[in-house]
């Protein structure tokens, strides 16, 4: 038996700590602890409900627009603000376009090269790269002479002694099964969609004036719609904005979705691998008739137990008994002590570290571990994310997802229940970019079509001033994020903010266990995985980077001494 | 030797939660106020990451503004001319990943990489959470943008 500590996790945002026991090659236990403390609820009190936006948005470098949007919506929703049509399709082509960089920016930079092996490509034959390249996918960027440069300055680099990004890879372990063609493919398209991301963010600054942390508004959005407007979204800007995300639909659908399926056609055994809780939660997403009508989402809302396809469950964020936080196992306390739970607009947020002063060897588990709350929906442990969005609306009968999801099972020719695992998550982050991508250019055209009949509309003054407010009102605000669900929790006393609490996504799948000792969806998909190197934990990082960790959010600011630990520890 | 000021980007970075973690986008706000030379741009680049990519990229010059944790006395000004990610100091919070991947793409993608100035601020330990700069990083911001805008000029 060998306790593994991996300390940082890198390629993530944040820290994120994982201790994991090995028997016989096997992960027989694993502990999550996320590092930083967490605390913007202190910073928000006592401020203006309309600017909470703006301070939420900067908890994180990838998400930015995500918080901004679900603070918007749940200060609408505390005040009883609808937005107007145009102002609801902006949010959608804003957090579509969100989406779809962040989940190719995961793919190519944060988790590819958990499967890629970078300096196997460089024994590549280009030549061979350009066929298979041609044979997925009529990308035009595919000639022998394109992947020998790209091979060429990758040489450079590695013989520089710069490996800088690539300097933490396993490189040359033995579960790296792609051939050198293929990894040559991967890490010359890592650079592609380095370049390609950066314009598709541009809609971003169009719409929210700056970038990052662009511009949001309560009530609508900060932007004017008329086509011989310089300053406005003109017709200039609505075509720079179609001309981009036709290219983004062009780059999924030639560059990304081919990509992940090669490198998923190597990596079958992974459809058997870190299947974990078998819980699913999703918000819904994309409302396409205002964000008070969940049943016109374009992901639906619901949950899923015991992956029973053939039942949803209603998923409700004001009712007291279903989403609760708990702390036994986090460095917090509660008023009514360590064993409660509080529904978050109850929330409390009271620092309590007990933990040991680090550098540490190994936390003590069996008391408080981790920054993180545990979050529990009706007191199950839920899994949130891409393969959740994309499992509830398989089983909610939504024909996209359902074509979209059987057409990968047959190409890969895996079972349904492949799905439930660290490759179904990764390729659910792929499938569902495949469609949040045309959904981006619905929104497009039909913000174009509203514009050219005249219907302009952006904000709404109603529930504006703080004189028509109530004395004291509660909001909720719910988001599917990329990474998952995402939930803001305000109350207004007087005209400024009494309580505000973020259930973030990576707090439902990184939290410490709770009170009765259920694991939450790292620590429970990482049993059962196999540990071929215990010196090398890559399959560690696949199935925890598969979930797309993001803590800048989850916990804020710095470990308790203010250090980070930089050395990569295994012991 | 220094360039035109025209086409020069002066980025701050750093998050605005984290006290003095923050004092890059502090510097921009600054700077914001003053009477800039023509041509010069200004980013809060915040925890922007790989967001920045486009940004730095379009600039023939970069002058980079951010906070480090080192061993030398809170609020020393470090002028750098880092080459490679790892040339740079470390920086305390996440947003440094996407930075990372971003300044090594300017030699793995074979564009020019753009001639990066970075000014390192020596800040003090965190002890809190905060919007607000301690005194002594507050007193030593307009000293940062005089050096920015001496090196650009």
């Amino acid at each position: 038996m060998k306790r593994i500590v991996v300390d940082p996790v890198t390629r993530i945002e944040g820290h994120l700590r994982i201790e994991a026991v090995v028997e016989n090659g096997v992960i027989t236990e694993a502990y999550s602890a996320g590092m930083m403390v967490r605390g913007l609820e202190l910073i928000l009190k006592g401020r203006d409900p309309r600017d909470a936006w703006a301070f939420t948005q900067r908890a994180c470098g990838v998400c930015t627009t995500t918080h901004a949007l679900t603070s918007v919506r749940c200060v609408e929703d505390a005040l009883g603000i609808v937005v107007p049509e145009n102002a609801e399709l902006i949010r959608n082509i804003m957090n579509t376009a969100l989406y779809v960089q962040d989940h190719v920016v995961h793919f190519y930079h944060l988790h590819a090269l958990d499967w890629v092996d970078v300096v196997s490509a460089l024994s590549a034959d280009p030549k061979e790269t350009s066929r298979i390249a041609q044979s997925i996918s009529r990308w035009p960027k595919s000639s022998p002479k394109y992947f020998a440069d790209v091979q060429n300055r990758l040489r450079r680099f590695v013989e520089s002694g710069q490996l800088g990004i690539f300097a933490n890879g396993y490189w040359g372990h033995k579960q790296f099964k792609l051939p050198p063609e293929i990894n040559l493919l991967a890490v010359t398209h890592y650079l592609e969609a380095l370049e390609w991301q950066k314009e598709l963010v541009k809609i971003h600054a169009i719409f929210g004036g700056k970038n990052p942390h662009p511009n949001y508004l309560v009530g609508g959005v900060p932007c004017s719609l008329n086509l011989n407007e310089v300053n406005a979204i003109n017709s200039e800007r609505l075509n720079h904005v179609g001309s981009l995300i036709k290219a983004a639909i062009e780059f999924v659908e030639q560059v990304y979705i081919p990509d992940l399926l090669a490198i998923a056609g190597y990596y079958k055994d992974w459809g058997a691998i870190g299947g974990g809780l078998p819980n699913y939660l999703s918000y819904g997403e994309f409302p396409t008739k205002g964000y008070n009508n969940p049943e016109y989402f374009k992901f639906p809302r619901g949950a899923i137990l015991d992956r029973n396809l053939s039942e949803v469950h209603e998923v409700n964020g004001r009712d007291q008994e279903e989403i609760r936080e708990y702390i036994k196992h986090s460095w917090y306390s509660y008023g009514a002590g360590d064993d409660a739970s509080l529904h978050p607009w109850e929330g409390e947020t009271e620092f309590n570290y007990t933990g040991p002063k680090p550098p540490f060897e190994q936390l003590d588990v069996d008391g408080k571990y981790s920054w993180v709350k545990t979050p529990r929906w009706k007191d199950h442990a839920m899994e949130v994310g891409p393969l959740s969005r994309m499992l509830v609306a398989y089983a909610s009968g939504n024909t996209e997802v359902q074509d979209v999801v059987n057409d990968t099972l047959g190409k890969l020719q895996v079972p349904v229940t492949a799905l439930f695992s660290t490759l179904g998550r990764t390729a659910a982050r792929g499938l569902e970019t495949l469609l949040i991508v045309h959904w981006m250019k619905d929104y497009f055209d039909h913000l174009v079509q509203n514009v050219r009949t005249g219907l302009t509309s952006t904000f709404t003054q109603e529930g504006w001033e703080p004189s028509t407010w109530p004395d004291s009102a509660q909001g909720l605000g719910l988001t599917e994020a990329p990474r998952g669900a995402l939930a803001h929790y305000i109350r207004i006393e007087n005209q400024k903010i009494a309580n505000y609490q973020l259930v973030v996504p990576t707090t439902w799948n990184a939290s410490p266990r709770d009170p009765s000792g259920q694991r939450s969806s790292y620590e429970a998909a990482l049993i059962g995985t196999p540990v071929a190197d215990e010196e090398q934990p890559l399959e560690i990082i696949r199935t925890i980077h598969s979930f797309d960790p993001c803590l800048a959010c989850a916990v804020h600011l710095y470990d308790p001494e203010g250090k980070h630990i930089q050395a990569f520890q295994i012991g | 030797m220094s360039k035109p000021v025209a086409g020069t980007l002066v980025v701050g970075v750093g998050n605005t939660l984290l006290g003095d973690e923050g004092v890059g986008v502090h510097v921009i706000r600054h700077m914001e106020g003053m009477d800039l030379p023509a041509g010069l741009e200004l980013l809060d680049g915040g925890t922007g990451g790989f967001l920045l990519l486009g940004p730095m990229q379009e600039a023939g010059r970069v002058v980079l503004i951010d906070a480090t944790l080192d061993d030398q006395p809170t609020g020393t000004i470090t002028k750098l001319r880092p080459k490679f990610s790892s040339d740079y100091p470390r920086t305390l919070t996440a947003h440094d990943i996407g930075l990372k991947d971003v300044l090594d793409a300017f030699y793995l993608t074979g564009s020019d990489p753009p001639e990066v100035t970075l000014f390192a601020v020596t800040i003090p330990e965190p002890s809190g959470l905060t919007l607000d700069l301690s005194k002594e990083i507050d007193a030593i911001v307009p000293e940062i943008a005089r050096q920015v805008l001496e090196e650009v000029d």
